[in-house]
């Protein structure tokens, strides 16, 4: 995708901005509309600037939810837009059985 | 690092199909799922299943799910629980926990089989507790034995959404609504009409407004949408309700085929993001498959066949069986696929609108809207002929994978299709093979849709699986397709037979001119 900052159009409030759509990080419609229309085209910018589907339930609610908004905004379908990144662990694990774990292979 | 030949991530129905296959043909086979019960989703499908005697129909899930186990266990397959697979790394290397514990797993084959998740839809409300998908209500009713609330909206009118109602009903909860954004119901008018007698209402064109509740949903307002889905200004309605269940979709869980490296895509068709895979359900990496769920959403008898295809392909490609073996087996695999995948609802009919069935009836558009047929379109379809003495009423009018009529009569009064595989035709009666009133077929079939009439004497023998089962002698209620209340019924016989697999059948007397109408019984309060 080649679109670049403010070739969107700026942000304009709407009234169910408030809405929440990351229930783990609680990061509502309006702040995910604010970021997209400030460049952040990409569902994985967007995980890491405002955490969307970065909680523990790893965006198994909201990951369609979040899709559904940055395609609106961007006027393309959900399926053109480029997947999250999938990355290890896809389960939230503690960072103590990581921590443990790491030990034992070392000790 | 503990090796295996193959590694099978999910015990749900294309898992331990998959293993089940592998297990058998020798290879040394582990399955890792991070449940703390096998079976996927099979356990709290109580519902009889549809398809043909080799899709298992007219079993119910749970017992699907209880021989696949026993079929795994005999083949030696290694199930592993509360085991969540956390990676794929290079060399089919499975980082597993387990735990406190991180374990490191490799395998020849890999076989993903993870399956999907429920999909969300945000209103004002939804994150009050009440709110839920309609596969969790299903958890706490059928595996926890936990009511999820009293009285219940439920959002969505797909095969889940009917099925979870059905169910909520059997366990005690009144369902208030089915609401629907579509102009249609989107599953099984059988499932559709087996609530709609019950009392349920419909509201397709419909949409949650918003929940009510400061702690907990108090109540839900819907509204009715236009043709462009927006709020029609004026058509809101309250509804008391303390529970709101969703039942919008599935998507695939299909992260570990990404991050395995696998090619993917953002299909619709399959209900989102999923690994390309051959006919053998292999992925662009050779030797790790994806089946069920994961590869396109379907139901689990298309789940299960995916697996044995896959559970095959992998023992071929570590050498336990020749390429021609395989194919031949596959061929078997895919032509029972094939027949599941026929029909009106057939994952190639998505987005297409029907005005009859193949036959040529027309469809009833009001069983497409309210859930349920009229007097006066009933009379369309083969299987309603209006006999004299006792015998049955089909009210089967859409062309579904589904035959287990045919196969439950004992003297072959019920077809469905020409030929052996043709299982999405309408069942059509012979009035003339002398059927016996035995009730088999009322009790086989999985959509609920057989009666057994005698109009002459006002009896109707209905499917009935609600508890406490009524005696006979009792004077109650009966209901019209529709649910209306329409005359009073006396219970006159309650059969319950091991065959029967606890579908009770409830014989009623009605006022001879309500024969035809008469289609549930409410006991009085």
């Amino acid at each position: 995708m080649m679109l670049e900052r403010g070739d969107i159009g700026g942000y304009i409030p709407a009234p169910d901005d408030d809405l929440l759509v990351c229930r783990c990080e609680e990061i509502s419609q309006g702040e995910i509309r604010r970021a997209i229309h400030d460049g952040l085209f990409t569902l994985t910018e967007l995980r890491r600037f405002l955490r969307t589907g970065m909680g523990l339930c790893q965006g198994q609610t909201c990951g369609r939810l979040v899709k559904a908004i940055v395609a609106k905004e961007l006027g393309v379908s959900p399926a053109e837009l480029e997947p999250i990144t999938a990355r290890s662990p896809v389960r939230p694990v503690e960072m103590r059985v990581l921590a443990r774990n790491q030990e034992q292979k070392n000790g | 690092m503990k090796r295996y030949d193959v590694l099978v991530v999910g015990a749900g129905p294309a898992g331990l199909s998959a293993a089940v296959e592998a297990a058998r043909l020798g290879l040394r086979v582990a399955v890792y799922d991070e449940n703390a019960r096998p079976g996927g989703q099979l356990f709290k499908q109580i519902h009889k299943f549809f398809g043909s005697r080799e899709h298992k129909a007219k079993i119910r899930g749970n017992k699907i799910g209880e021989e696949l186990l026993q079929e795994a266990a005999a083949a030696g397959v290694e199930v592993m629980l509360n085991a969540a697979v956390i990676g794929v790394f290079a060399e089919k290397e499975v980082a597993v926990r387990v735990n406190e514990q991180i374990l490191c797993r490799q395998a020849d084959a890999l076989i993903i089989a993870t399956g999907a998740s429920e999909n969300m839809v945000n209103f004002p409300g939804w994150t009050l507790p009440g709110v839920l998908g309609a596969g969790a209500a299903q958890t706490m009713m059928n595996l926890h034995g936990v009511k999820p609330g009293e009285r219940i909206l439920l959002l969505g009118s797909g095969n889940v959404g009917l099925v979870v109602s059905y169910q909520l009903l059997q366990a005690g909860c009144a369902v208030v609504a089915v609401v629907d954004a579509l102009p249609r119901i989107g599953g099984y008018g059988v499932h559709a009409a087996k609530i709609a007698r019950c009392g349920v209402p419909f509201y397709t064109s419909h949409t949650i407004v918003r929940a009510e509740g400061v702690n907990q949903v108090t109540g839900a307002v819907i509204g009715e949408l236009d043709k462009d889905r927006k709020i029609i200004p004026g058509s809101e309605k309250h509804l008391a309700v303390d529970t709101i269940c969703l039942a919008v979709g599935l998507s695939p869980l299909s992260l570990l085929c990404a991050l395995a490296g696998c090619a993917m895509e953002d299909n619709p068709a399959k209900s989102g993001y999923v690994p390309l895979v051959n006919r053998y359900g292999e992925t662009s990496v050779a030797g790790i498959f994806a089946a069920g769920d994961v590869s396109g959403i379907e139901e689990a008898s298309a789940a299960m066949i995916e697996g044995r295809i896959a559970g095959l392909a992998a023992a071929q490609r570590l050498g336990f069986l020749t390429q021609e073996d395989l194919d031949a087996r596959v061929a078997v695999q895919e032509r029972a696929l094939a027949s599941l995948r026929q029909g009106m609802f057939a994952p190639g009919s998505r987005g297409q609108t029907f005005t009859a069935t193949t036959e040529g009836c027309p469809l009833s558009q009001n069983l497409l809207r309210q859930g349920y047929l009229t007097d006066t379109e009933l009379s369309a379809y083969p299987g309603v002929v209006w006999a004299e003495g006792l015998h049955p009423i089909i009210e089967c009018t859409q062309n579904i994978p589904c035959n287990p009529c045919r196969d439950a009569c004992p003297k072959q009064c019920i077809t469905v299709g020409a030929t052996a595989g043709q299982i999405t035709a309408l069942p059509i009666f012979d009035a003339q093979k002398g059927c016996t009133g035995c009730g088999l077929c009322v009790a086989a079939c999985s959509g609920q849709a057989i009666f057994l009439v005698d109009e002459e004497a006002g009896e109707i023998t209905l499917p009935y699986e609600f508890l406490p089962l009524p005696q006979k002698g009792e004077q109650g209620l009966a209901l019209g397709r529709s649910g209306q209340e329409i005359c009073a019924a006396e219970v006159v016989d309650v059969k319950t037979a091991k065959v029967f697999d606890q579908t009770n059948l409830l014989t009623i007397r009605v006022p001879v001119q309500y024969a035809r109408q008469a289609r549930f019984f409410r006991r009085a309060p």
